[in-house]
């Protein structure tokens, strides 16, 4: 396997060209502050439901070795 | 003038719900605060999220978890949120051996007593029963227009178990809100205390004369301490970002590093001779250390009648497990408030790089191993359908069932003689149901 | 390196193309019409839309000011920015406003206004003239807002 983030530097550099194109593309899109009516709507909230999400990550997090990513999660062995 | 309309000022009378009243009052009892918000502020009332989820998996583990999540949003658009969780697990569970063409005999990790394996079926410990409690919190508040700060922490305590951990984020937005960068670290903290205490790697399980005093040294001789912990680093860097007036994307990188006791202490591996019978069973052993990085995308679309939910997470991690999880929800909106959303996700793993199904008796031991599935080459898909409706006073209810099944697949070791008979790599279906009531 | 320094000039010309490409607003005729009409008075002028959950908050509290004041020659007057008018109808039922709403679904007057945020307000002074620009609405700024009117109707009832 290809050993990932063995260069701290390059990492670094690749990290912060990414954030800047990211943000210099990312300051041309978006809507206006009066515009976000569909955006306030309940269904396109992140995470949509922080229980559902909450409950979902425990089943997964017992039942696979992959677990997280999306945020912080909370404790728990998971065993079994 | 046509544009310009007064409406009058009229007092509105709501009668509240007596659960809310109650549930507020426990919560105010708890923080130690007024349940009536002072005249002068514009804090807005608790809201309260519960929820009941029953997970059932055919002839194995059974678990009921229940939840209520407490919101608050204060007069200076600080939030507090408050969450108690409770489960309760009950059922068998893999033990790692495989199966046999005859019975087989286990002693439960306890010590405490033993259990028999019919032939040909994937040996399972059907003794877990556990409680967990956990109660977590997090505060989040504005630093200034663009910054947000939040902190929160969380204990979880089991019968064998117990977690603690704290959690720090900043949030910055820019471009009118429009972009938004986050970036967060966790730290948490486990203790396990198995009945029975930790086994040694790799320490023969003890069967032979049961009840027996030679049984109960040879048993606390293959055992190392009553408890071990580990201790978890967590960071994590997000963007979130608006495209247009219906589409919304977030993007996360996080690591994850952990140092300490992550070995299950209970499972075990058959060692099988070269016609594939057991001849006996050793406690698994996992490397003390593991670090993981993931990286998440979601987007969400709404077309207006319905909203497109679609999520996408690499992980990679130096036990040479990488995974794929793809996740789609497609939410139907009534023009009644009502909706439908069906729910597919699709996970694969590969296997870590000291999984293996069993050990043969002549093979010298390894550094490390274990043959949990879970940590296997394996695949699972979930399919699941959830309605929701509003209900009076800007309450809502929902509904949710869902299918999972899993299937662990072969790592490419040749199964020989006996194993050749036997479902080494068992599948797995389960059933999720779960009711969310939000007031 | 050379990346960072391609990507930073990117995002300047980013920002400058789009600087660039917005034609200044007009006010539309309608309202100044209402702030013509309203010459003489100290001004509230806010911006709010039923989605927007620190709006609800502003309500009563323009309420309080709107009757507080209403001797001194100032008048609070919402903008409502809802797409739907039948939102904005349903709002108002629910929070009910003493003071004048002036409905915008295009979004021209906070175009004009070049909004930041929702909520948004602004503070114009006898004379016609935008005194003060704030977004959000809470508890620490609604002191500060209602500190800064009390000190225009007074500086101004002392000309």
């Amino acid at each position: 396997m290809i050993k990932l983030f063995e260069h701290t530097k390059q990492v670094l550099v690749v990290t912060l060209v990414l954030i800047t194109s990211l943000l210099s593309g990312c300051s041309s899109l978006g809507v206006e502050p009066w515009e976000r009516d569909v955006l306030a709507k309940k269904e396109m909230a992140l995470p949509t439901s922080a229980v559902d999400a909450a409950l979902d990550d425990h089943i997964y997090f017992s039942k696979e070795a992959s677990s997280g990513g999306r945020s912080f999660g909370g404790g728990g062995c998971g065993c079994n | 003038m046509q544009l310009i309309e007064t409406t009058e000022q009229k007092q509105k009378q709501k009668t509240k719900p007596n659960l809310k009243g109650l549930l507020t009052t426990a919560t105010c009892a708890l923080l130690g605060t007024q349940a009536h918000a002072e005249v002068n502020t514009s804090d807005d009332k608790w809201r309260f999220d519960t929820a009941i989820m029953h997970y059932n998996e055919a002839d194995r583990v059974t678990a009921t978890e229940a939840i209520i999540a407490a919101n608050k949003t204060y007069g200076n658009d600080e939030v507090l949120s408050l969450k108690l969780t409770i489960d309760a697990l009950t059922g068998a569970s893999a033990n790692g051996a495989v199966a046999q063409p005859d019975a087989q005999t286990f002693t439960r990790p306890s010590g405490n007593g033993q259990y028999i394996v019919e032939g040909g079926e994937t040996p399972l410990d059907n003794t877990f029963k556990d409680t967990r409690v956990q109660l977590t919190g997090q505060w989040t508040q504005p630093l200034s227009d663009v910054f947000t700060i939040s902190a929160g922490g969380n204990f979880s305590k089991e019968y064998d178990y117990m977690s603690i951990s704290g959690n720090t984020n900043l949030t910055r937005d820019f471009n009118q809100k429009n972009t938004t960068l986050s970036a967060g670290i966790a730290y948490a903290y486990d203790v396990i205390e198995p009945e029975g205490g930790i086994p040694k790697p790799f320490a023969e399980m003890v069967i032979a004369g049961f009840g027996s005093d030679e049984f109960d040294q040879a048993f606390a001789d293959s055992r190392l301490t009553g408890d071990d912990s580990k201790a978890t680093v967590d960071l994590l860097v997000g963007l979130t970002q608006v495209i247009n007036r219906n589409m919304i994307v977030q993007m996360n990188y996080s690591y994850s590093s952990v140092r300490g006791y992550l070995t299950d202490p209970f499972k075990v591996l058959s060692v099988v001779d070269v016609n594939g019978y057991a001849q006996s069973y050793l406690h698994e052993s996992r490397p003390d250390t593991r670090s993981k990085h993931a990286f998440y995308a979601q987007s969400k679309y709404h077309f207006g009648h319905s909203m497109l939910d679609t999520s996408y997470r690499y992980m990679t991690d130096d036990w040479e497990i990488d995974s794929h999880t793809f996740d789609v929800r497609y939410r139907v909106l009534f023009a009644s408030g009502h909706y439908l959303e069906p729910h597919l996700r699709f996970y694969s793993q590969s296997a870590a790089e000291f999984y293996q199904p069993f050990l043969q008796q002549d093979d010298v031991l390894p550094m490390y191993a274990s043959a949990d599935y879970r940590i296997g080459e394996l695949d699972t898909y979930t399919l699941g359908l959830q309605y929701g409706m509003p209900m009076d006073s800007g309450n809502s209810l929902s509904m949710r069932l869902e299918y999972y099944h899993q299937a662990p697949k072969s790592d490419g070791s040749a199964s020989f003689g006996v194993l050749n008979d036997v479902e080494l790599y068992e599948e797995l279906d389960a059933l999720i149901a779960q009711v969310t009531y939000s007031f | 390196m050379k990346k960072i320094k391609l990507s930073l000039s990117l995002f300047v010309l980013l920002v400058f193309l789009q600087f660039n490409a917005q034609a200044e607003p007009s006010l539309p005729e309608s309202f100044s019409q209402v702030l013509e009409e309203n010459k003489g008075q100290v001004i509230y002028l806010d911006f709010w839309a039923s989605w927007c959950v620190p709006c609800r908050r502003s309500f009563p509290w323009m309420n309080t000011m709107q009757e507080k004041y209403t001797n001194d020659n100032f008048k609070v007057i919402s903008i409502n920015l809802d797409a739907q008018a039948e939102l904005a109808a349903k709002f108002l039922t629910d929070n009910p406003a003493n003071f004048d709403i002036i409905y915008d679904p295009k979004g021209k007057i906070a175009r004009y206004f070049k909004l930041k945020g929702m909520p948004s307000s602004f503070i114009i002074n006898k004379q016609g003239k935008v005194v003060s620009a704030h977004v959000g609405f809470t508890d620490k700024k609604k002191a500060k807002y209602e500190q800064e009117i009390a000190q225009l109707l007074q500086k101004q009832s002392n000309d």
